[in-house]
């Protein structure tokens, strides 16, 4: 029971509160439908992504990649060839090292709030 | 069919396995209270309730991930149809402000055919007029009496559903009851 302030000059109150909430405690209200309205009010449900998706997709960058370097050999060793001198070629530095390091934050990151989207 | 699982059953199924039937059950079976809270708070406006009671459900829906169980689950329920009703209060109140024919609230008692009759109960009168009584209140105070007489919550527990103070929630009381009085006054024996 709660504990509400009494005086004796509010009885008659407290209980005419009291017998409106007895009145409203007791009154069910019918369904009546509401229940079936709130659930289509309901967001959408998220179809889950089927487990063999991930895997395919990343097989089929892999491909790509593959492909890609296959079928210009030549384009793919000169990028690399000419990564490769642009890293050794730089002297190192404290702030080439934050740099290279706020950038793979940055990109880790980004790859993990892309593939956490939907959860 | 009705679930005999409590309500925590019922919340777990719909938080780790985002089971629908187990949310409509919970919806079933506290529909009626949160309804009637709302009529209350809404003085009687009937269609205004059910709306707020199913915007009520709806954010629980999306919410429910986040209840920690530091109050029961109706509790919990009051709460969120509480602000739902204050948002829609103050947005009405902003639309309406200075005009002196505002909206006139559905009445059920009005719908009473005993209404006006010689035979009319003194209890029903009282009640009527209590109702109307309840209007006059801030919505605070009227937030306040309906948490601690209508749903029977201890002061602890409208502090959590209002979000002030239990001191504040006393004060919400005492006022209103002041209100109460000074509008019933004729009904002092």
């Amino acid at each position: 029971m709660n504990a509400h302030d009494l005086d004796a000059s509010d009885d008659w109150l407290e209980a005419a509160l009291r017998a409106d909430a007895d009145s409203h405690a007791h009154a069910y209200i019918d369904d009546a439908g509401f229940s079936a309205k709130v659930m289509t009010a309901l967001p959408p449900a998220i179809e889950p992504v089927p487990a063999w998706r991930k895997p395919v997709v990343a097989v089929i960058w892999g491909v790509a990649a593959a492909g890609a370097a296959l079928a210009v050999p030549q384009v793919a060793i000169d990028v690399g060839r000419e990564a490769f001198a642009l890293l050794v070629a730089q002297r190192l530095s404290v702030p080439m090292i934050g740099v290279a390091l706020a950038a793979l934050g940055f990109g880790t990151w980004s790859a993990a709030a892309y593939a956490l989207r939907h959860e | 069919m009705a679930s005999s699982d409590p309500d925590a059953a019922l919340i777990a199924r719909v938080v780790v396995n985002d089971d629908r039937h187990a949310f409509a059950e919970l919806v079933r079976r506290h529909q009626s209270t949160v309804r009637a809270c709302l009529r209350k708070l809404t003085a009687g406006n009937l269609a205004l309730a059910d709306d707020l009671a199913q915007e009520t459900f709806v954010l629980a829906w999306r919410n429910l991930k986040s209840f920690r169980q530091e109050a029961r689950f109706s509790t919990w329920l009051y709460r969120i149809a509480t602000n739902c009703w204050l948002a829609d209060a103050r947005k009405r109140k902003e639309e309406l402000l200075g005009d002196a024919d505002a909206e006139l609230p559905d009445d059920e008692a009005g719908d009473d055919p005993n209404a006006g009759s010689a035979d009319h109960s003194r209890d029903t009168a009282l009640k009527m007029d209590l109702e109307k009584a309840m209007r006059v209140l801030s919505e605070g105070e009227r937030a306040a009496i309906v948490q601690c007489y209508h749903n029977d919550l201890t002061h602890e527990e409208a502090a959590y559903v209002l979000g002030m103070p239990v001191g504040t929630v006393k004060t919400h009381v005492l006022r209103a009851k002041q209100k109460l009085k000074a509008q019933l006054g004729a009904w002092q024996q």
